[in-house]
C-alpha cells in the first residue's frame, strides 16, 4: 500500500472520531504552547538585550582591568607584593592601573586608543536658575549610536553636554529644542586626602542634543554625556593632589575597526591584563535569559511527556475499535508493515495537530499580549515576545516525532493482530 | 484450479488435541461455485481461511494454479491474496463512516492500483450491484442488503480469480439474499471466477456446481465433481 494512500486514510481515521481525536491534540498542544511561548520569550529577551548592548556600548570597546591575584584564603597570612594597590579597608585591596599601564595598553597592536576610567563624583547638575540634582556624567563615545529628541553631537569637544530627556523640564527648559545652546553647570568638589571637600567647582557646559530616556538605556550607564577632555579636567580638579590621582580602576581600550575584537583581547591578555569586550560584559544577561527559557521549556516538556500517555492509550483504545476494520485490511492482502503504518501515521497526524493548534494559540496569545507587555515595562517599540519560523517549525516536527515514538506500541499491536480473530470478533 | 492435498489442521495442546480440519483433499477446476457445508463446528470456516491462506494447516497442502500456498512467504502470501482473492462476510464488515467509494477503493489501494486507474473500477463495481446513485452515501446510511451489496463491490473491484463468500447471506431476509446470490453467481458465471461459499444454507449450496459435505472436520461426501 502506498504512503498517500496510508497517510489519507489515517487522517480519515482521525476525523471519523473528531472528539477523540481534538481532545487527545489538545493535551499535545498544551506543551506545544508552552514551548513555542517560551522559545518565543527567549528570543525576544535576546534581542532586547543585544539592542540594550548595541546602544550602550561600542563593540570594539574593551575595557581593561589590571590582572587580581587568586582568590586568597582569608585564614591565612596574605603575602605582600610591590604593587600598587587600591586599599578598600580590612585585608581587601584591589590591583590598579597606573599611567605606565595605560601606555603600555596603547602600545598594543590595533589598540587606537586607551582612556582610563575617571572616577569623578558629581556634587549636582543645575541649570542657571534651577533646582539642583544628582546625576552621573560618562565620556561621550562617537561609535554609540544615540537616540536624539533634539540637536546631536557636533560642538561636544567645546566644553559640550547631551543631555536625558527627563531632565529638560527639571532644569526649567520648555522642551528639548529649547534647552539646545543653553547652558547647564556641573558641580565638583576637590577633595584632598580627607573626607571633607576643600572646595566645589562649577563647570559650565552647552547643550548640544537631548536624548531618549528609554529603558534600553539601563540605567547604570544612564547619564549626561562630556567630552572625555572635560571629563579629565574635572578628574584633575576633583583628585589631583590626592593618593588616588592617577591610579585607575580600569581603562577602556579602542580597537582598530575592522580588527576582530577577540584578538585584541587576547593581546592584552597576553600583556597581563584583564580585558572584557562589551559582548563579555553584558553575557551574564543572555544567561539569566537561557536559563529562564530552559525553565518555561521544561514546563513543556513535561506537558508533552503527560501527553505521551494521552497518544498511548487513544490509541490503543483505536486498535480496539477497530479490530475487524484491521482484520478485514489484513484478510484483503494489507501487509503487517502497512497496518502498523496506519497507526503511526495517525498518532503523526495527531501530534501535527496538536502542535499547530499549541503554537497557533501561542502565537494569538504573543501578538496580543505583547503591546500590553511593552507598554506595562515601558518599552516603546521592542517585543518581548518573538516568534521565530525556524522554533516553531521545530516544535511541530519535534512533535510529531515523539507522537510517532508513543504510536508504535498500539501499531505493534495492530500489526500482530491475527486477521481470523479479528474477524470473528462481533 | 485449487488442489487441496491431506489438509490437517489441529488444535489444542498435548494430550486434549482436537483435529478441526481432518485429512480433507479435493480438486476445484477454476471457474466452478463450489458450497462447503456442514453444521458449526463441522471445520467449513477452518478449511476456508486455510485455502485463503489467511491460517496454516498444521500438515498438508493447497496449490493454487500450481503454485503452493504453504512454501510462500506472508508478504507474497499477503501479495497473492491482494490481486487474486477475495472476500465477503457474513456481517459485512463495511466501513459505517467510510463513503462507498472510499469502502470499496480499499482493496484497490492495498493493491498498489495507480490512482488514475481507480475510479474507473470502483465506479463499474458499484454499477454491477446496482449501488452508483450511493457512491457519495455513507455505509450506515444504507440497509443489510444494500451493505452486503457494497460488500460484493468491494470483493469484485479488483477483478479476483477466487471468491470466497462466508454465509453471504446469513444476515439477509430471504428477498434481498436472493438478489445477493443472483449477483454472486452471475458475476462468477459471467467473469469465470472460482466461488467458494462456505454456509449451512441448502437452498444456497444447491445452487452451486459443487457441494462438499464436512462432518467432524472429514469429507462427508461431495456432489457435482466430475
Amino acid at each position: 500500500m502506498k504512503l498517500r494512500d496510508i497517510t489519507i486514510r489515517a487522517g480519515r481515521s482521525l476525523r471519523q472520531a473528531k472528539a477523540r481525536t481534538l481532545l487527545t491534540s489538545l493535551a499535545i498542544g498544551v506543551g506545544a504552547f508552552t514551548i513555542t511561548l517560551s522559545f518565543a520569550v527567549g528570543a525576544g529577551g535576546r534581542d532586547y538585550a543585544s539592542s540594550i548592548i548595541s546602544s550602550n556600548t561600542n563593540p570594539q570597546e574593551l575595557f581593561v582591568q589590571p590582572k587580581q591575584d587568586a582568590a586568597h584564603d582569608p585564614g591565612k597570612p596574605k603575602k605582600y607584593s610591590d604593587v600598587q594597590t587600591a586599599n578598600f579597608g580590612g585585608n581587601f585591596t584591589m590591583k590598579v592601573l597606573k599611567q605606565t599601564d595605560i601606555d603600555k595598553i596603547a602600545q598594543i597592536k590595533n589598540v587606537v586608543s586607551v582612556t582610563p576610567i575617571y572616577s569623578v563624583a558629581m556634587k549636582y547638575i543645575k541649570a542657571p536658575n534651577s533646582d539642583k540634582y544628582t546625576t552621573t556624567v560618562r565620556s561621550y563615545n562617537s561609535a554609540v549610536k544615540l537616540d536624539f529628541v533634539a540637536g546631536g553631537a557636533s560642538g561636544i569637544e567645546k566644553n559640550g553636554i547631551i543631555l536625558i530627556q527627563n531632565f529638560v523640564e527639571a532644569l526649567g527648559f520648555k522642551d528639548a529644542n529649547d534647552a539646545i545652546g543653553k547652558t547647564v553647570q556641573i558641580a565638583i568638589d576637590k577633595y584632598n586626602n580627607g573626607t571633607t571637600p576643600l572646595e566645589t567647582k562649577l563647570f559650565n557646559f552647552t547643550v548640544t542634543g537631548v536624548v531618549k530616556s528609554s529603558v534600553l538605556a539601563a540605567s547604570p550607564i544612564n547619564g549626561m554625556q562630556i567630552y572625555t577632555d572635560n571629563l579629565k579636567a574635572m578628574y584633575d580638579y576633583s583628585q589631583q593632589g590626592s593618593s588616588n590621582y592617577g591610579i585607575f580602576m580600569g581603562a577602556v581600550a579602542l580597537a582598530k575597526d575592522g580588527v576582530n575584537v577577540d584578538t585584541v583581547k587576547a593581546d592584552i591578555a597576553a600583556a597581563g591584563y584583564d580585558p572584557q569586550t562589551a559582548k563579555d560584559l553584558m553575557s551574564f544577561i543572555f544567561q539569566f535569559i537561557d536559563v529562564l527559557q530552559a525553565i518555561l521549556v521544561g514546563f513543556g516538556v513535561l506537558a508533552v511527556l503527560t501527553s505521551v500517555f494521552g497518544i498511548i492509550n487513544t490509541q490503543y483504545i483505536s486498535v480496539l475499535e477497530r479490530t475487524q476494520q484491521i482484520g478485514l485490511m489484513k484478510a484483503l492482502g494489507m501487509r503487517r508493515r502497512d497496518v502498523g503504518r496506519l497507526f503511526k501515521l495517525e498518532a503523526a497526524w495527531i501530534g501535527f495537530l496538536g502542535g499547530a493548534i499549541g503554537s497557533g494559540l501561542a502565537i494569538i496569545a504573543g501578538t496580543i499580549g505583547n503591546p500590553f507587555i511593552s507598554q506595562m515595562l515601558n518599552l516603546g517599540d521592542t517585543k518581548l515576545i518573538v516568534f521565530e519560523p525556524i522554533s516553531i517549525i521545530s516544535v511541530v516536527v519535534g512533535l510529531v516525532v515523539i507522537s510517532v515514538v508513543s504510536g508504535i506500541l498500539p501499531a505493534r499491536k495492530a500489526a500482530r493482530l491475527d486477521p481470523i480473530v479479528a474477524l470473528r470478533t462481533e | 484450479m485449487i488442489e487441496v492435498k491431506n489438509l490437517v489442521k489441529t488444535y489444542g495442546t498435548k494430550g486434549n488435541l482436537f483435529n478441526a480440519v481432518d485429512g480433507v483433499s479435493f480438486v476445484i477446476p477454476s471457474g466452478t461455485s463450489v458450497a462447503i457445508l456442514g453444521k458449526s463446528g463441522s471445520g467449513k470456516s477452518t478449511l476456508m481461511h486455510i485455502m485463503s491462506g489467511l491460517d496454516k494447516p498444521t500438515s498438508g497442502e493447497v496449490l493454487i494454479d500450481g503454485k503452493n500456498l504453504m512454501l510462500l512467504k506472508q508478504k507474497d502470501i499477503d501479495i497473492f491474496r491482494s490481486n487474486k482473492m477475495s472476500f465477503i462476510f457474513q456481517s459485512f464488515f463495511v466501513q459505517a463512516k467510510e463513503s462507498c467509494y472510499d469502502n470499496v477503493s480499499l482493496p484497490l489501494e492495498i493493491a498498489n492500483v495507480a490512482m488514475s486507474r481507480r475510479r474507473a473500477k470502483i465506479e463499474s463495481a458499484l454499477a454491477a450491484v446496482d449501488l452508483s446513485d450511493k457512491i457519495k452515501a455513507r455505509a450506515k446510511e444504507l440497509s443489510g442488503g444494500q451493505k452486503q451489496r457494497l460488500a460484493v463491490a468491494r470483493a469484485i473491484v479488483n477483478s479476483p480469480q477466487i471468491l470466497f463468500a462466508d454465509e453471504p447471506t446469513g444476515n439477509l431476509d430471504s428477498v434481498t439474499g436472493g438478489m445477493v446470490e443472483d449477483l454472486l453467481f452471475g458475476y462468477s458465471k459471467k467473469n469465470k471466477v472460482t466461488l467458494i461459499i462456505v454456509t449451512h444454507d441448502f437452498d444456497l449450496a444447491t445452487r452451486c456446481e459443487v457441494q462438499i459435505h464436512l462432518k467432524d472436520g472429514k469429507i462427508d461426501s461431495i456432489n457435482g465433481l466430475k
